[in-house]
């Protein structure tokens, strides 16, 4: 239960070396890499950014083509896939992998190349769709759109506006030739229709030569417009030619999918070099930050001083390379927490909180037996307790190679449930009055499972004080950390001032309390302390009050200044009282747990007994009490954080410590076994 | 006096509706606000889907406790599980009192919690290791939704033995 001691490591070898060094050290994954001061040492930088953004690209292109796979041919994962872990690589296979990456590369190049052929061929094809279409209504014209008439003739192809007969056109060409005064050109112009819809006519139109521009104008006058699509061929032969092009394209399309299914069979391949440069880039940003000179370069960083000797030997013995360490102590240590089996699951929520800062205490393990504490009152029922006991521990006992991070919050659950069952046991609780329900309901029969303490249900009031209870100890635990760490560093004037005062002015006052005959009516409590101890505690409160006015402004020099600060402080009282009653919730979500429980039961009995009511029955218990767990465990979980982190946290903890994190082979897919 | 008697399981319904209704409300509106910003985050980044599903989630408790208040209800005063206590106006009245602070207080820290909540999205969208904290802001303001629920739950429960 403590921070790991960390040292500063700095290593020095020679630049031939250096690939292999940064390899090893990558491969160890315990040095947190740190910018080598390059000024004064004459040690030079290099920047890296041109290779990095060059593997980028690589790995970009390697995860879409993994991605066109995957869409090809969907992998086939099951349902707990995310708890498999990554697979084991050893060096062997690592080493004959990265000889092989030209080849994985050239696939994955090969499949975006596919991938683009395809929607190539897609957009085409919708391209010729459009075509067809739009040459369709001129399918029965046997002569080539851009025909333009004989030596002697004319010929206009085209549409009219509207859906219109022959003679209606006739009829108006002659109409607007009388308007423009044109004469000699309406008796000769020959109309034929080939096709129409509702929108428009196609038509052609011819004249002899000589009148070719008075008809133009009267055409144009009519809304005459050339075909959307012109050329040569005759529209017939070209639908037919375009249909063979699409032909092609859907069979071209078809053959690049074949290939793309054919190359899932490099999927693993391509997940390793995803891997592989995800390595790179990281290795070429350490690259950036070390010191290098002609012939030699310097690292510099913090190990775990446990590991300090190993990695020491390591190099020094392989290639000569200079390591020194010295116990760390700077203000940018990176913090890494080391925890008993029991405690270091929680290690993950204290991070979301914060990690502990320069010489602060490791909260994690007095964090934890409040943890499970609390969560399991908040849950409080036997039967959902069991229930995550079994996911966790199967899941645990059946995916043993999970990612560390999903580990923990298992086993971190595990626990939760263990003292779910226990408050469970403690309350009464085995899916809400489940029991008492079914045999009421199916058998006619009074069970009643009695619980081993009392039902909060029946006696919320004293659920009510023993919530407060459990909330004083967990905020006088927190004073205590607070005394611990002040001792420790041997603050004895602080720990009297900061910690004692306290105790005395709060505990005092809870005693107080206790010996008030109205205090005691309210909390139908069954004892009352003697008048004689309540004098006494608030003798013990008063001495504690006036300490903190007059300590607790102790960094003023000014007496009056000093005297305010203290009585502000002094004030601050006022927040005991929230925080405790703070604790209430436990009360309330222990009820909500409960309460919710018993009206999904409710609800399922309410359809009688036989076999449609256990039908009914099972359907809404199976459906209430998923919906009640769910609900109630994020409940559970937020509130517990809370209390941990505002009232718990508050009393002696800030945190403000940097993770450690170490230059690693941080990858996704495989895991590459240490030696 | 049967009239009044009616009158009393009257009012104790009245109670039990409103505290289901405001509270429900409160939280619909508010999972419902923290759902849309939720959702802008996804768009961005699907990881994160699990941690801002537990934010939009937070602003859903006070529903629950508005439920839980109105079943209490219910089954005091008989109309669940079938016993038929005759409530007097004066007992009518006071469970309609009682339930009062969960229906309001719940409507409201829905809302107010939902905009923590948002916020709290927000903020892990851009930097996803400080969701304890984002959890923590909208949680402070659950705790008056508890308080209130308890002083509902206390009320109801202590009403029978005034003997009213």
């Amino acid at each position: 239960m403590a921070v790991m001691p960390m040292s500063k490591i700095n290593i020095f070898g020679l630049r031939k070396d250096r690939k292999k060094i940064l390899e090893a050290i990558q491969r160890m994954g315990v040095v947190d890499v740190r910018t080598f001061e390059k000024d004064e040492t004459g040690f030079d930088g290099i920047d890296t950014m041109l290779s990095r953004s060059k593997f980028q690209k690589a790995k970009t292109d390697c995860e879409q083509a993994l991605d066109i796979v995957g869409r090809y041919r969907p992998e086939s994962k099951s349902l707990f896939a995310s708890f498999d872990g990554k697979d084991l690589l050893s060096h062997e296979d690592y080493n004959r992998m990265v000889e092989k990456r030209d080849m994985i590369f050239n696939a994955a190049a090969k499949i975006l190349r596919l991938e683009k052929s395809i929607s190539e061929n897609k957009a085409k094809i919708i391209k010729l769709t459009g075509n067809i279409e739009a040459l369709t209504q001129w399918k029965e014209l046997p002569i080539p759109l851009n025909y333009h008439g004989t030596s002697k003739t004319s010929a206009f192809i085209g549409t009219f506006p509207e859906n219109c007969t022959e003679e209606f056109l006739l009829k108006q060409f002659a109409e607007i030739c009388d308007k423009k005064e044109i004469q000699g050109v309406a008796d000769i112009v020959h109309v034929e229709l080939v096709g129409s819809n509702e929108t428009q006519t196609c038509a052609v139109v011819i004249c002899p030569k000589t009148v070719s521009a008075e008809t133009e104008e009267v055409l144009r006058y009519m809304g005459f417009a050339a075909p959307v699509l012109s050329g040569d061929g005759i529209p017939a032969e070209k639908i037919k030619a375009f249909e063979n092009e699409i032909e092609d394209a859907k069979k071209s399309i078809k053959d690049a999918e074949n290939q793309i299914c054919d190359s899932a069979s490099e999927r693993d391949n391509l997940k390793f070099l995803v891997d592989y440069y995800k390595m790179r880039i990281d290795k070429y940003q350490v690259l950036e930050q070390l010191g290098h000179g002609k012939n030699t370069f310097a690292m510099t960083g913090y190990i775990p001083t446990r590991d300090a000797e190993k990695i020491e030997k390591e190099l020094s013995e392989k290639w000569g390379a200079a390591v020194e360490c010295s116990p760390a102590d700077g203000d940018d240590v990176p913090v890494m927490l080391k925890n008993n089996g029991f405690a270091a699951p929680l290690e993950g929520v204290l991070e979301t909180f914060s990690l502990p800062g320069k010489g602060e205490l490791d909260p994690t393990a007095a964090m934890a037996v409040f943890y499970y504490f609390l969560f399991g009152l908040m849950l409080s029922d036997a039967a959902y307790g069991i229930l995550m006991v079994l996911i966790c521990g199967i899941a645990l006992w059946k995916f043993p190679r999970m990612n560390e991070g999903m580990k923990k919050s298992l086993k971190m659950y595990l626990y939760c449930g263990i003292s779910t069952t226990f408050w469970g046991v403690m309350f009464g609780g085995y899916f809400g009055d489940a029991i008492q329900v079914i045999a009421k309901t199916f058998f006619d029969k009074d069970i009643v499972i009695e619980p081993l303490w009392f039902s909060p249900m029946n006696e919320p009031m004293r659920m009510l004080i023993f919530s407060l209870l459990v909330g004083i100890i967990h905020l006088f635990a927190g004073l205590g950390m607070k005394l611990y760490s002040l001792v420790r560093t041997g603050n004895w004037k602080d720990a009297i001032y900061d910690v004692i005062f306290w105790y005395m002015l709060v505990g005092g006052a809870i005693v107080y309390l206790l010996s008030m005959q109205m205090f005691v009516d309210m909390a139908s409590l069954s004892f009352i302390l003697p008048p004689s101890a309540g004098a006494a505690a608030a003798v013990v409160a008063g001495i504690g009050a006036l300490g903190i006015a007059l300590t607790a402004g102790r960094s003023s020099k000014n007496p009056f200044k000093r005297l305010a600060k203290g009585l502000y402080e002094l004030y601050g009282v006022t927040s005991y009282l929230s925080d405790i009653l703070s604790y209430s919730r436990l009360l309330a979500l222990g009820l909500a747990t409960g309460v919710i429980a018993n009206v999904f039961n409710k609800m399922g009995s309410m359809f009688g007994g036989g076999i449609v009511g256990a039908i009914a029955f099972t359907i809404v218990f199976i459906v209430g009490h998923t919906l009640n767990i769910g609900i109630n465990l994020l409940g559970a979980y937020v509130h517990t954080n809370r209390l941990q982190f505002v009232e718990f946290f508050g009393k002696f903890y800030d945190g403000g410590g940097e993770k450690y994190s170490p230059f690693k082979a941080d990858t996704g897919y495989y895991e590459i076994k240490k030696d | 006096m049967e009239f009044m008697n009616g009158l009393g399981l009257a009012f104790a319904l009245l109670g039990a509706a409103i505290s289901a209704l405001l509270a429900g409300i409160g939280s619909a509106v508010g999972v419902g606000m923290a759902g849309e910003a939720a959702a802008g985050v996804v768009t961005e980044d699907p990881q994160k889907f699990g941690k801002v599903l537990i934010l939009q989630l937070l602003p859903g408790t006070q529903g629950i406790y508005g439920l839980l208040i109105a079943f209490i209800t219910l089954s005091q005063i008989g109309v669940l599980g079938g016993g038929t206590a005759a409530i007097s106006l004066a007992e009518g009245i006071l469970y309609f009192v009682a339930c009062l602070p969960m229906g309001f207080v719940g409507l409201w820290s829905a809302i107010r919690q939902a905009r923590a909540a948002v916020s709290g999205i927000a903020l892990v969208a851009k930097r996803p290791d400080q969701m304890g904290k984002a959890i923590i802001f909208a949680a402070m303001v659950e705790t008056y939704a508890i308080l209130a629920l308890l002083i509902s739950i206390l009320s109801i429960v202590g009403i029978p033995a005034l003997g009213l």
